[in-house]
């Protein structure tokens, strides 16, 4: 039987063969398959077509036709697994995938920035910016065939807070095609000119003029437009690195060290896992390791690393181990070189902080083969508290509170926090399915109302949080008749 | 053109008779022509003083129902904060001046309009924290700097600046509604401007500030940094001659000069890559003089000796603060490596001593304002940001428009006087060309219109981003379709959030 | 004096700055107390500041603004503190206070000012020369048998109408310390006449040039060199408008620092222990506007250059150290600082002929300085003007305050 789409699609796809090679358009019912659902709980829903654009000219041409036919076009640039729902269509219509579009198009390490294009991923440009002394500010772990574009985007937190100066950084500027199919430059990559007459480095993220439009493309969920290329700030790569490691038992004790740390700078990388998270990163056999792991690591580590860089390494990095030291003297914590619970795995940690994740499957899926994970922003001092409910939540359902990962990841210089919880799910039983979805719905709401911000609300939360924020959802929807009139791009998503 | 009585009246049940005027002599402190244009300001209809966000909030109403525009303004440091059009009021936020909360475990402040830099600075410091303060002086308001306008500071190099540092806003909108964003939206509360979603923050600011076109924003919260320096301002002295000196061990300022701006230029880079630094940056020249002088005629005397100009054409100036000695020694060695290597030399000891007497330069910069001292003509131009490398190659290629001014004695000799603020640890900078003229000049108007045109005419034709088109409709209609159309969706947005065009419509 | 007209150079240089409604950088000490201007503080619209009068001024003088309801009175509410002119003079070549003046007086020029209380007071000084139009053989009742004066001497003690007919324990003091400190001086009997301080600054200029040229023929007719005064307003009178009149040949010192210089030279000792938590209000024309008035008179050419070169009084000089030396040096006197002292002082509010016109004003302003004075825990507020003692202690009575006023020279005359 057709789908209602389906000879709309078929005119589509016709259509589509006048802006690409008939190669990258698809409609595999297969492969169509693989966009349809992920591993969150947005219902699933089988796109009629996946295009593979090559450039920003067909991109542009594709979202023009789009227009015209009034098809929506649901972006995604990263590979699978995929875990937010962003990227599984609501409507129907084309997935457009920008995997293709994959250029490094300039690494300066003089200025210390990359311009890449969306099909670029973690596990490609890390070794590049290594050749070149460089490093991201990357997040935890991402998946190799994660896309860089994509992860600064939706402002996913990265490991180093003292890099980070707001929630938009290390994204600068950026490409986007709005889903008029006007093409825009942000920031000082707007002008004067044209990108090959332009010779600013596109680094100044603000403007151009009074407004901050990469700001509206930001954890847009592709809703407002598709960015063809973005600049992200590299850092300079350590010559030499020390990992500390602080084990804590109570969580009510586990943040403010982080945020004395922060304060002064003493330190790059800094996060917080516990127990479950971290053995499920560390593990090496599994189930065994994991469960041999998960038993004698404490309850929660702090991991921190201090580092020379270029000069004088070896004197920078004796002044932050001390202020390290005497910050946690003063609280009474004594970091450790040797990872407690899991000794000899230092060498893996560092490894782990400063590449994709390089094994199958995704570490999140390792448990049960899926994972719904809760994540939200918080103050660094509520943190304690939302552990405390969450256990309190997790204590009313037939789901064990040690099955639970949690990772906190303190950002912009320590003044906020990404405060995660990974719910490890057997998605064969669907008995544990639906058991852990009213746990993921009641734990969010009950977040939600003692004070967790849902900042990039995908799925279920975007209901919750636009529910409650009526002034928000008009002023969101006038940009997006700004932006995209005809709400052709990924329609049904947050509050459109 | 006189407020109409029945709108006068409506307005005046909102504040009460004591919060608004139209007399002429009240108007009149909101009408005078700024020194540096020689354009008078359109007079306000009327000046109204609002007490709270409601007020606020039935103001605003009022004037959507009769069409009558609205600006709001505190300071009115700058010209684009009076009245771009006949038919405006003016809502002077003077009286909604509390700081309402400094939260010093989440590290951040929250204020309304009225809270000046001078009272905010001040309190922030005996708690051990501080923000960006933007170099305009102790009276104007920090909110004002935060969202409506530009302004850099010298402390950006270890830190950014203020667009980094704006998190929760409470925000009459130009209809009227009140719009919380980021974690406000949530009452999460104001750690956080970003989202829900895509962040609606981007609409305030960008690089330059809205100058009131879009709507009101009545409270504020900013992000803190820990401060390293005295809990309270260490001042000697009587005004105009104060000194501030901070503790040594800890705080050190150095000021070196370059043989070329290729050298300084990677001097500036290398200290951002090694991350030392509070403040850096290459300051202007004459715009140092005036700071260092009392009096126009002092200026003249220290200037017409030449040592400036010498000393100070290609500079970098250097704070370090640290938390302890040890790391002082570290910040001093590393910056004496990369000196040495990019051929950098100490300037004259008797400019250093003016700085290590006047470590305000890093704080407040209370005497910012003598840059006017010369009559008031003067005029800042290019404004914008992008790599120190790209800022530089602007400050290289000034000569080739300055230099005719100067030839024709239409502006101060001084081609040095432009400076470059790296931020966030050199990943971006700022420069500003700052350039001053006589108001004895017939036709003195002209000058910095045309110098400014020339500047921009320069960054045009070498494909530099180094400054962006004045808030005015003609000059973004103009210059938009060369900065990637900006103007078409900057009026749609107006025209969106603002369909009665009341807010401060752009001149 | 000068004309309306040669502060134009001040008028068109103003840029908003806000300097002169706010306190100066290195003086910032937090939220409160951050505001310096008395009227602005109250009323907040910019035409409440020095820059706001400033602004009027040049509308009226391009004939933009007409005498209008209100104006005058908005003109003659401001106290004439100065704080907005040594603020802006921090980082400015302008004279703001000058240009309010020279408003005022332009006012009185055209039939539209002063304000009645002021004409009264006129009036009074003409007919009694002194502003309370008390009998002028009165003025010195304080005079008691136990001072010593020399009719030889070249020093003389000016009182003032304030000390003498307000606060005579302020003349008594003074003529007790002078005599323990060994200073021979006389006094002026009926040949003192009012400073001409309340007409100099609400405009009335004709008023107050008669009142100094006699006050300077008795000075010349008596061989007088040295002025004494313990009169804030009297002391910035004589240095800050007598020049604008004639050339000074006489030296005028305040109270303060006489004793300074006695206790430095050991004429005076302090003995008795006064145990008691002080803080001190620097009145305005002892503080910020006492440096002497140098006349000039030249071009400002090109980017602002003045020629010939013009001394700027920029409150740098001011009585600030004499006063708290003196405190300090009397036993028991612990000194706590103020947030606004010095040249940032916050005005009592008696200034500018304000008390006459706008009592509720003046009263306020000196509430507002209370508030300060109690927020430092002083048991007391000292000052050295008769005038910031009528006004403070109005506001004191007014209250439930503890606090207490004391003239320095009270404290001194104590602990002799």
């Amino acid at each position: 039987m057709m789908c209602p789409g389906e000879s709309i699609a078929e005119r589509f796809k016709d259509r589509l063969a006048e802006v690409t090679t008939t190669a990258n358009v698809v409609d595999d019912p297969r492969v169509l398959a693989g966009y349809s659902k992920d591993h969150s709980f947005v219902a699933k829903c089988r796109p009629w077509l996946l295009v593979y654009p090559e450039n920003k000219e067909e991109v542009q041409r594709i979202v023009r036709l789009a227009n015209e036919s009034k098809i929506p076009l649901v972006p995604v640039s990263s590979g699978s697994p995929r875990f937010h729902g962003d990227t599984v269509p609501s409507q129907g219509g084309v997935i457009v995938d920008l995997s293709r579009i994959n250029r490094i198009l300039k690494i300066d390490s003089r200025n210390r920035y990359a311009m890449v294009e969306p099909g670029v991923t973690y596990g490609e440009l890390i070794p590049e910016l290594k050749k070149q002394g460089l490093r991201l500010s990357a997040p935890l772990l991402p998946r190799p065939s994660k896309s860089v574009v994509t992860s600064r985007l939706e402002r996913e937190p990265v490991l180093i807070p003292k890099y980070q100066y707001d929630y938009l950084d290390p994204l600068l500027t950026l490409e986007v095609i709005y889903g008029t199919g006007d093409d825009f430059r942000t920031g000082s990559s707007s002008g004067p000119g044209t990108l090959e007459t332009l010779k600013s480095d596109k680094v100044n993220p603000w403007g151009p003029g009074s407004i901050d439009f990469f700001r509206f493309v930001s954890a847009a969920q592709g809703t407002m437009g598709l960015v063809t290329w973005a600049v992200t700030k590299t850092e300079v790569l350590p010559s030499i690195q020390s990992l500390y490691f602080i084990p804590i038992e109570d969580p009510d004790r586990l943040t403010f060290p982080m945020d004395q740390l922060l304060r002064r700078r003493a330190v790059d990388e800094c996060l917080a896992l516990n127990n479950v998270n971290l053995a499920t990163i560390l593990a090496e056999d599994w189930p065994e390791d994991f469960k041999e792991l998960k038993a004698k690591l404490p309850p929660w580590t702090i991991i921190t690393c201090v580092g020379g860089y270029q000069r004088r390494p070896e004197e920078r990095i004796g002044i932050q181990k001390k202020s390290l030291m005497k910050i946690c003297e003063n609280l009474r914590l004594k970091p450790q070189t040797t990872l407690p619970g899991a000794e000899g795995k230092e060498t893996l940690v560092l490894e782990l902080l400063s590449s994709p994740w390089n094994k199958e499957p995704y570490w999140k899926l390792r448990s049960k083969g899926s994972s719904r994970d809760i994540f939200f922003l918080t103050p660094l001092s509520k943190v304690s508290k939302f552990v405390g409910l969450m256990k309190g939540v997790v204590a009313k359902y037939c789901y064990s509170s040690d099955e639970v990962g949690c990772y906190i990841q303190p950002m912009v210089q320590g003044r906020g926090c990404h405060c995660e919880f990974n719910l490890p799910c057997d998605e064969s039983n669907p008995g544990e399915v639906a058991e852990v979805q009213k746990l993921f719905m009641e734990a969010s709401e009950t977040l939600l109302e003692n004070g967790a911000f849902f900042s990039r609300p995908y799925g279920p939360w975007a209901d919750m949080v636009y529910g409650r924020y009526a002034e928000g959802v008009a002023a969101l929807r006038k940009l997006k008749g700004i932006f995209d009139p005809n709400n052709i791009l990924n329609p049904g998503k947050l509050c459109f | 053109m006189t407020l109409a009585k029945h709108i006068y009246q409506m307005l005046e049940s909102v504040v009460g008779p004591e919060y608004i005027s139209d007399r002429e002599y009240i108007l009149s402190a909101y009408r005078r022509p700024m020194p540096q244009i020689d354009k008078k300001p359109v007079s306000p209809q009327a000046v109204i003083l609002p007490g709270c966000t409601e007020e606020v909030q039935a103001i605003v109403r009022i004037c959507n129902r009769f069409h009558t525009k609205y600006i709001a303004t505190v300071t009115s440091l700058m010209p684009m904060a009076f009245p771009s059009e006949p038919g405006t009021v003016i809502l002077h936020m003077k009286r909604m001046n509390k700081i309402l909360e400094i939260n010093e475990e989440d590290r951040y402040t929250i204020i309304e309009p009225g809270v000046r830099h001078g009272q905010l600075k001040p309190e922030l410091m005996k708690r051990g924290l501080s923000y960006p303060v933007a170099s305009v002086g102790p009276g104007a308001s920090v909110l004002a700097n935060f969202t409506s306008t530009s302004g850099d500071h010298h402390v950006q190099h270890g830190t950014s600046r203020t667009n980094r540092y704006l998190l929760g806003l409470e925000w009459v909108l130009p209809t009227g509604e009140i719009l919380k964003v980021g974690s406000l939206a949530s009452d999460a509360g104001w750690f956080c401007p970003d989202g829900p979603g895509p962040s609606l923050r981007g609409l305030v600011k960008g690089w330059g500030g809205q100058w009131g076109s879009l709507g009101i924003f009545t409270k504020i919260a900013i992000g803190l940094d820990p401060w390293k320096g005295p809990k309270v301002m260490p001042a000697e002295g009587h005004s105009p001659s104060f000194k501030v000196r901070l503790p040594q061990d800890c705080h050190r300022m150095f000021i070196f000069k370059f043989p070329t701006l290729d050298k300084l230029r990677d001097a500036m880079i290398e200290i951002g890559k090694a991350e030392i630094g509070h403040a850096v940056l290459k300051f202007f020249n004459a715009t140092a003089a005036l700071l260092a002088t009392e009096s126009a005629n002092d200026f003249w005397e220290l200037w017409n000796s030449g040592l400036f100009q010498r000393e100070l054409a290609r500079p970098l100036y250097v704070y370090l603060a640290t938390w302890s000695r040890e790391e002082m020694a570290y910040e001093e060695n590393v910056l004496k490596d990369i000196i040495e290597e990019t051929g950098g030399e100490e300037v004259d000891e008797s400019i250093r001593r003016i700085y290590k007497d006047n470590m305000d330069f890093f704080i407040v910069v209370g005497f910012l304002q003598r840059t006017l001292r010369l009559g008031g003509g003067w005029s800042p131009t290019k404004l914008s940001g992008d790599s120190i490398s790209h800022m530089f190659e602007v400050g290289k290629a000034i000569p080739e428009f300055m230099g005719e001014f100067i030839e024709k004695g239409l502006i101060l000799n001084a081609p040095d006087n432009w400076q470059i603020i790296p931020m966030e640890y050199g990943h971006l900078a700022h420069i500003e060309l700052l350039f001053l003229f006589d108001r004895g000049l017939p036709n003195w108007g002209a000058i910095p219109l045309a110098f400014m045109k020339k500047s921009a005419e320069t960054d045009i034709r070498h494909g530099y981003h180094a400054s962006m088109p004045p808030n005015s409709q003609s000059l973004m209609e103009q210059l938009g379709p060369l900065y990637s159309n900006y103007h078409v969706w900057a009026m749609k947005i107006k025209e969106a959030f603002d369909p009665n065009m009341v807010s401060n419509p752009l001149p | 004096m000068d004309a309306l007209e040669n502060y134009v150079y001040t008028m068109v240089s103003c840029n908003h700055c806000g300097q002169c409604k706010w306190i100066l950088g290195p003086k910032m000490r937090g939220w409160k107390y951050a505001e310096i201007c008395p009227i602005h503080s109250r009323y907040h619209f910019d035409a409440y500041s020095g820059q706001g009068l400033i602004n009027i001024a040049q509308e009226l003088l391009e004939g933009e603004l007409k005498y209008e309801d209100g104006l005058i009175e908005h003109i003659y509410t401001c106290t004439t503190c100065g704080a907005c002119d040594i603020n802006c003079k921090s980082i400015r070549d302008m004279e703001v206070l000058d240009t309010i003046l020279a408003l005022r007086a332009r006012c009185v020029e055209d039939g539209q000012g002063p304000m009645p209380e002021h004409k009264e007071c006129a009036r009074l000084v003409e007919k009694d020369h002194n502003i309370y139009g008390r009998p002028h053989e009165q003025r010195f009742d304080w005079l008691s048998r136990d001072v010593q004066l020399s009719e030889e001497a070249r020093v003389v003690y000016f009182a003032g109408c304030a000390t003498s007919y307000l606060h005579p324990e302020i003349a008594h003091n003074t003529a007790r310390i002078l005599n323990a400190g060994g200073m021979e001086f006389k006094v002026m009997h009926a040949g003192e006449f009012c400073c001409g301080a309340p007409l100099w600054r609400t405009g009335q200029i004709e008023a107050s040039e008669k009142v100094v040229r006699h006050n300077l023929e008795t000075f010349r007719s008596q061989g007088i060199k040295t002025v004494i005064t313990s009169c804030a307003e009297c002391y910035g009178t004589f240095r800050g408008f007598y020049p604008r009149i004639a050339e000074l040949d006489f030296e005028v010192l305040h109270i303060t620092k006489v004793i300074q210089r006695m206790l430095k030279e050991g004429r005076l000792n302090l003995r008795k222990n006064l145990p008691m938590k002080v803080t001190y209000h620097d009145p305005c024309l002892l503080g910020r506007l006492s440096e002497p008035y140098i006349p000039w008179s030249g071009q400002i050419k090109a980017f602002g250059y003045h020629d010939p070169p013009k001394l700027w009084r920029r409150g740098t000089n001011g009585v600030y150290e004499a006063p708290r030396e003196v405190l300090k040096a009397i036993p028991g006197v612990v000194l706590i600082e103020m947030t606004r002292n010095e040249e940032n002082a916050f005005c009592c509010g008696a200034g500018g002929g304000v008390p006459m016109a706008f009592p509720d004003f003046a009263l306020w302003t000196a509430l507002e300085r209370i508030d300060e004075a109690r927020s430092t825990n002083a048991q007391a507020i000292v000052s050295c003007c008769p005038f910031c003692e009528s006004n403070l202690e109005k506001a004191i009575g007014t209250g439930n305050s503890t606090i207490r006023y004391y003239d320095l020279t009270e404290l001194v005359s104590n602990a002799l």
